[in-house]
């Protein structure tokens, strides 16, 4: 009888689609034209972003912003807030961050987070993120890589996108090319302006798949206007301590782009 | 084909107008700041080089031409602060190409 059910439970368990977990950095706009307030709003968050599920972020290990090859440190201004799903029965934290923009140019904000402990999968997640914000038409450096663990450089411009106009980027590890890495993409369903949440007519919807080239390049056509997040995934070849095990490490290198519908 | 010699320079000569320098396919900006009493203005193209000689005019919150002067080398053009004013700083680097930066009065007191 126990096992009956034990097995009911875990066919249940593995009948969950597998859910793709996201870094996030959403910032109010993508581009700041001289006429649009100075002031940024900025959310880190660590959330499933079709299904608005927000997950535990500790105070991230590093958060900040480049800009005119300058490297500004920008944890002490994060402060915690409170978000959930209409599915979850509590709150969970994310971050909030407001930047002042002075002067023209590309602002590549870039966060890397605490390795958050995933038990359903045995392991640990680390997603390094960014998001590019022009600033004043100056568009100086969104090309450039950072120099993360692992990072997706975009090949397209990663902002000023319409709707359905296809992005392309090159997945790094260790600054070298990731040969046929995998690139989930997820639409955010909170994106402003979202006329209606999108519900996936089955599980792989939710998160859609594409693989990298030989040299690491991906691409993906984005149908609808809004956030859209691209995730790069790879093993780290370092493990981390858990109860007296050493585990494996997940790395994501996560970029987020924005498409506006042509109007 | 004899005919298609003596049109091409004709066709190349509209290329000419059509293209006239690859520069000015990109759109041309300004920005300024105020700093110890002296607005410093920067004009740019997307990639970040230079508007060389770049025509410069500072109008008051009223629309009044204040002063006028040309970007150097550099896309820089400074000027002591003309008017403790919203002031609206435009670049004309030719061909139609035009824009505009508004320096806020909070930004010229800093």
């Amino acid at each position: 009888m126990h096992i009956i059910t034990l097995a009911l439970l875990l066919g249940l368990y593995l009948a969950q689609p597998a859910l793709a977990h996201f870094g996030a950095i959403i910032p109010a706009t993508d581009i700041i034209s001289p006429a649009d307030p100075t002031e940024l709003g900025l959310e880190v968050k660590f959330i499933h972003p079709l299904e608005q599920h927000y997950m535990e972020m500790a105070k991230p290990k590093a958060f900040g912003v480049r800009v005119r090859g300058e490297v500004q440190n920008l944890l002490p201004t994060l402060l915690p807030a409170k978000g959930r799903s209409r599915e979850q029965p509590r709150d969970f934290t994310y971050w909030r961050s407001t930047y002042s923009v002075k002067r023209p140019g590309d602002y590549l904000f870039f966060l890397e987070p605490q390795p958050y402990w995933e038990p359903i999968e045995d392991l640990f997640i680390v997603h390094y993120t960014k998001v590019c914000v022009n600033a004043l038409g100056l568009e100086d450096s969104w090309d450039q890589p950072l120099g993360m663990e692992t990072e997706i450089v975009p090949l397209s411009r990663p902002y000023g996108l319409w709707t359905n106009n296809l992005f392309s980027g090159q997945v790094l590890l260790k600054g070298v090319p990731a040969a046929f890495a995998e690139v989930e993409v997820e639409y955010l369903n909170a994106s402003p302006g979202n006329p209606s949440l999108v519900v996936p007519p089955a599980a792989p919807y939710v998160t859609q798949v594409v693989k990298a080239d030989a040299n690491g390049v991906f691409h993906y056509a984005m149908p609808r206007a809004g956030w859209w997040g691209f995730s790069a995934l790879s093993e780290a070849d370092w493990t981390l301590p858990q109860a007296g095990e050493q585990k494996a490490v997940e790395i994501g290198a996560v970029i987020w782009v924005r498409t506006r519908d042509m109007q | 084909m004899p005919w298609k010699c003596l049109h091409l320079p004709v066709i190349l000569l509209l290329a000419l107008f059509i293209f006239p320098v690859s520069a000015s396919a990109h759109k041309v900006n300004i920005f300024a700041f105020v700093e110890a009493g002296v607005v410093y203005a920067e004009s740019y193209f997307p990639d970040g080089r230079p508007i060389v000689a770049g025509q410069v005019s500072v109008f008051d919150s009223q629309g009044e031409l204040l002063l006028q002067g040309e970007t150097d080398q550099d896309g820089l053009f400074q000027f002591p602060l003309p008017k403790e004013d919203v002031l609206r700083l435009v670049i004309d680097a030719g061909m139609g190409h035009k824009n505009s930066y508004q320096l806020k009065k909070t930004a010229s007191n800093e």
